[in-house]
């Protein structure tokens, strides 16, 4: 029924709208197929070795300007006159330009940033607080996708203006581990181990050589720098093994981590006769009970830290 | 192979188990500490063979054939001499570098499959040229020797001689020499594997340095039979960044 409602319509159409309309489909048709084969050739053939960005940008120009071109041919035949369109476009331009500065904005960042190439499709970026694998380069903005899988849109313009670190752009990179070491360790044999344990690692590049940096007196011990150079693909096996490793050693050799501590001595009570607390005599025999009761508390196991109902019972003033 | 049996290869640091069980082959790797340079092979009842979690399983049409080669390893080889050494200007020497092998499976049939390719030894990750236009190679400690009778016979080396020419007006220090065995193929003597010789003119630190590899047999043995094929072809191989001086890379 549909059909011969539209077969009754074409039949009252002129011949000249008929032949108009049917070149209007075949000018569109044909047209939007030049401008996909034009893509396809050139990406096969011409672009054959180029990276994937640029293959990708190219491809977005003859897409996006052929478009135009069939529209403009399209207008063209259907008897629009183009001069006229042009003087509104240009009002229309004005106005549209006002509104669309933050597109143009990222369009020129955009153009900036594919001529520069500071990074390409699959480098893993870290730009702010965000982390991960660049999934496309536009000319509005680049995607990226974070480790966690999330989906991640980041406009030219903010990352032409901002910070951005490419973590994998050289083939090597080297991983910096601080930790701190008791005071009181044999600071050269805590070389030692870590030069073995950089040595032993699988992942770990034995050139450039590791770097091993006593680099401060911190308030529990002393911070210690491990760097260890790897194969930009093996970050996660290093990490792993190489924090395995350490602590693994470092248990084995005796060595200890440092870690936050404070050490308490009460002073002895000296307190004027006849104080608070009642008589000088009775202030000294309540501090022989408190140290006698000190010294027959087991000691604590060797590595354990004092507790803080251990500093309390030793700030408690002597009854 | 013989059903209802294990194979095992033994070598000083590794032992290669195989098994097959009807259309499939059963490969497991352990590592060995022998002081034994010398390996063998040796046939082990299935009850006796070492249970573990390791075993690798791979399908085969049934009555396939197992092809076992010893081949190079997969990245270039840094060898750092373990005293320096330095060729004076207009001299040329001939170093025998002892270079590890990898043991290689094939599953033979209409067309050859590599099943299984593993290191004999252990060997340290190396980085050799700068951070940003380097490469990923493997580094062996080992001595320079002059004489093939001072390199140890071992199952898990192949003796890859190399000739070095200083045809500049400079001392040559070796410190680190960057071997491309990637390139090259393996041969079986009586006793000893050999890979193809080299043949490197050193120009000067500002030139080019010359690399000639020699696709025949090395001529230090008799009947040498060629028992795997380089991993890559060396077209253009003979300009490479071979030499590691005390305080640049020789680069082109």
């Amino acid at each position: 029924m549909f059909f011969q409602q539209i077969v009754n319509w074409v039949h009252t159409l002129s011949p000249d709208v008929l032949t108009k309309g049917l070149r209007v489909v075949v000018t569109a048709a044909l047209g939007l197929l030049l401008v996909r084969l034009l893509a396809v050739v050139t990406q096969r053939y011409l672009m054959r070795k180029s990276t994937p960005q640029r293959r990708m940008v190219v491809r977005k120009i003859i897409g996006y300007s052929g478009f135009v071109l069939v529209v403009l041919a399209v207008l063209g035949e259907l008897g629009v006159k183009l001069t006229a369109l042009l003087g509104a476009a240009g009002i229309v331009g004005i106005a549209v330009g006002f509104a669309s500065q933050t597109s143009v904005s990222n369009i020129i960042s955009g153009l900036f940033l594919i001529s520069e190439k500071p990074f390409a499709i699959g480098d893993v970026l870290r730009i702010g607080t965000t982390t991960g694998i660049i999934q496309s380069i536009d000319l509005l903005s680049i995607k990226i996708r974070t480790f966690d899988n999330l989906f991640v849109r980041i406009p030219n313009e903010k990352i032409l203006s901002s910070e951005v670190t490419n973590i994998t752009r050289f083939p090597i990179r080297r991983m910096d581990l601080v930790f701190q070491v008791d005071y009181g360790q044999d600071l050269s044999r805590v070389q030692r181990v870590l030069t073995e344990i950089a040595r032993d690692n699988p992942w770990s590049l034995d050139e450039p050589d590791p770097v091993i940096l006593f680099t401060d007196f911190k308030e529990s011990g002393v911070e210690v720098l491990l760097g260890l150079w790897f194969a930009k693909d093996d970050f996660l096996l290093m990490k792993n093994s190489i924090m395995t490793d350490v602590t693994a050693r470092f248990e084995a050799e005796g060595i200890r981590f440092a870690h936050p501590r404070r050490v308490v001595r009460p002073d002895h009570p000296k307190r004027p006769g006849g104080a608070k607390g009642g008589a000088r005599g009775e202030g000294r025999a309540s501090a022989k009970r408190a140290s006698a009761k000190r010294a027959s508390r087991p000691p604590l196991p060797r590595g354990r830290l004092p507790s803080r109902s251990d500093s309390a019972r030793t700030r408690r003033p002597p009854r | 192979m013989p059903h209802h049996k294990c194979l095992q290869w033994r070598f000083p640091a590794r032992s290669i188990w195989v098994e097959r069980v009807e259309t499939e082959w059963h490969v497991l790797s352990m590592p060995e500490r022998t002081r034994e340079h010398s390996a063998f092979r040796r046939a082990v009842a299935r009850s006796r063979k070492p249970a573990s979690s390791e075993w690798r399983h791979y399908l085969h049409r049934a009555g396939g054939l197992m092809q076992p080669s010893p081949v190079l390893p997969d990245r270039p080889v840094v060898i750092r001499p373990d005293r320096a050494l330095t060729l004076l200007p207009g001299q040329s020497t001939v170093f025998y570098l002892g270079i590890p092998v990898w043991f290689r499976l094939n599953a033979a049939g209409t067309r050859l499959a590599r099943v299984f390719d593993e290191p004999l030894s252990v060997l340290t990750r190396t980085w050799f040229g700068d951070p940003v236009t380097g490469e990923l190679c493997w580094g062996l400690a080992t001595r320079l020797h002059h004489s093939l009778d001072s390199v140890d016979v071992s199952a898990d080396f192949a003796v890859c001689p190399l000739m070095v020419e200083n045809e500049s007006d400079t001392d040559l220090d070796f410190q680190k020499i960057c071997i491309h065995v990637e390139n090259l193929s393996v041969f079986r003597g009586r006793e000893r594997l050999w890979t193809n010789s080299l043949h490197a003119v050193f120009q000067g630190p500002d030139q080019v340095t010359q690399i000639e590899i020699t696709h025949e047999p090395p001529g230090f043995e008799e009947g040498l039979v060629q028992v795997s094929d380089a991993r890559q072809p060396a077209p253009g191989w003979n300009i490479r960044r071979t030499f590691g001086m005390l305080k640049y890379f020789t680069d082109f």
